[in-house]
């Protein structure tokens, strides 16, 4: 996946190298700031969520 | 031979093709698993900065708003243990005091807000979350609040330093509560006596001014878990006008 994005830009492999690094970086940026949050949002049990007692019978989960 | 060489070329022109899918796929897996990784890096730190930033904020924005605790140091013996002070309920989401836990000085964050509620919009947010049924601070009952242990905040990481006889403060505007631990207990998520009023026994009349912390604990991955929950029950020592002085305790630890 990654060896075709970087086969397919244009400039050479320095410039190319850098691009795929920026594309990793906004990649990761937008998993930490949107899908991540949605995700622990849509499956509460997978983030450990309420470190509270009451979670048995709140409607938190 | 010539045909051998055929084949042979044949062969080397089919597999970069091969290795390219096969590539592409190692790729997609490799990422996928990096991605995983990612989401336990987010989980673990990411969601500790901002909620920790907007709990010293908050904590910050308390000590703004009420006068400052009058610097004599009183010694545990000078608390007052007569005419504890009535102190009101608030509304969810309200801050209603400090929480203060010398044990974790220069651990975690040892002073956090109690805020009313123990629902994500509070607990996300590096809250001490007031378990919102139960005493209010310095009262008759149980004053139980809730805490992240490992993520958001890490408020209560080093739950397990507080053996029995450590200090546990809550200060309001005008008062200090001053708990000691009287131990901990760990139990399954569903059981809620643990901040009945008389801890471990509800639908009894309390008669002790009790203070109940709860946050996750997994048996076998400790912090990392979320199975269990560990539970510090405490009792009020003493109280005291913050105008009349700060307890030992409080005084000894950095300021804030």
């Amino acid at each position: 996946m990654w060896t075709w994005i970087f086969r397919h830009l244009p400039g050479p492999a320095a410039v190319r190298a850098l691009l795929v690094l920026i594309v990793m970086v906004a990649l990761v940026a937008a998993l930490f700031v949107w899908v991540f949050p949605w995700v622990a949002e849509q499956w509460p049990g997978l983030v450990g969520r309420p470190d509270v007692a009451v979670s048995g019978t709140s409607s938190q989960g | 031979m010539e045909h051998a060489t055929a084949v042979g070329r044949h062969g080397a022109r089919r597999a970069p093709a091969r290795i390219g899918v096969l590539g592409f796929l190692g790729e997609l897996l490799l990422t996928g698993g990096v991605v995983v990784g990612l989401f336990v890096v987010w989980q673990l730190w990411w969601t500790g900065l901002a909620p920790a930033a907007e709990a010293r904020e908050q904590v910050t924005r308390f000590y703004a708003h009420v006068e400052p605790a009058a610097p004599e140091v009183v010694e545990p013996d000078g608390l007052r243990t007569d005419d504890v002070p009535e102190v009101a309920q608030v509304g969810h989401g309200e801050t209603l005091g400090v929480l203060i836990v010398p044990a974790w000085a220069d651990k975690t964050q040892n002073r956090m807000p109690v805020v009313e509620g123990v629902t994500p919009d509070v607990l996300d947010r590096a809250f001490a979350g007031h378990y919102p049924d139960t005493a209010a601070p310095g009262q008759l009952g149980n004053f139980s609040v809730a805490g992240h242990r490992r993520s958001y905040g890490n408020n209560f990481l080093h739950v397990p330093d507080l053996e029995a006889g450590e200090a546990v403060v809550v200060e309001t505007a005008d008062t200090w509560f001053v708990y000691r631990v009287t131990g901990h207990e760990i139990v399954t998520p569903d059981r809620t006596d643990v901040v009945a009023p008389v801890p471990g026994k509800p639908g009894e009349e309390p008669d002790r001014r009790m203070l109940t912390m709860t946050t996750c604990h997994s048996l076998r991955y400790g912090a990392f878990g979320n199975d269990h929950r560990w539970i510090v029950h405490a009792e009020l020592e003493g109280w005291l006008p913050r105008s009349a002085g700060t307890p030992d305790v409080v005084a000894e630890m950095e300021a804030p």
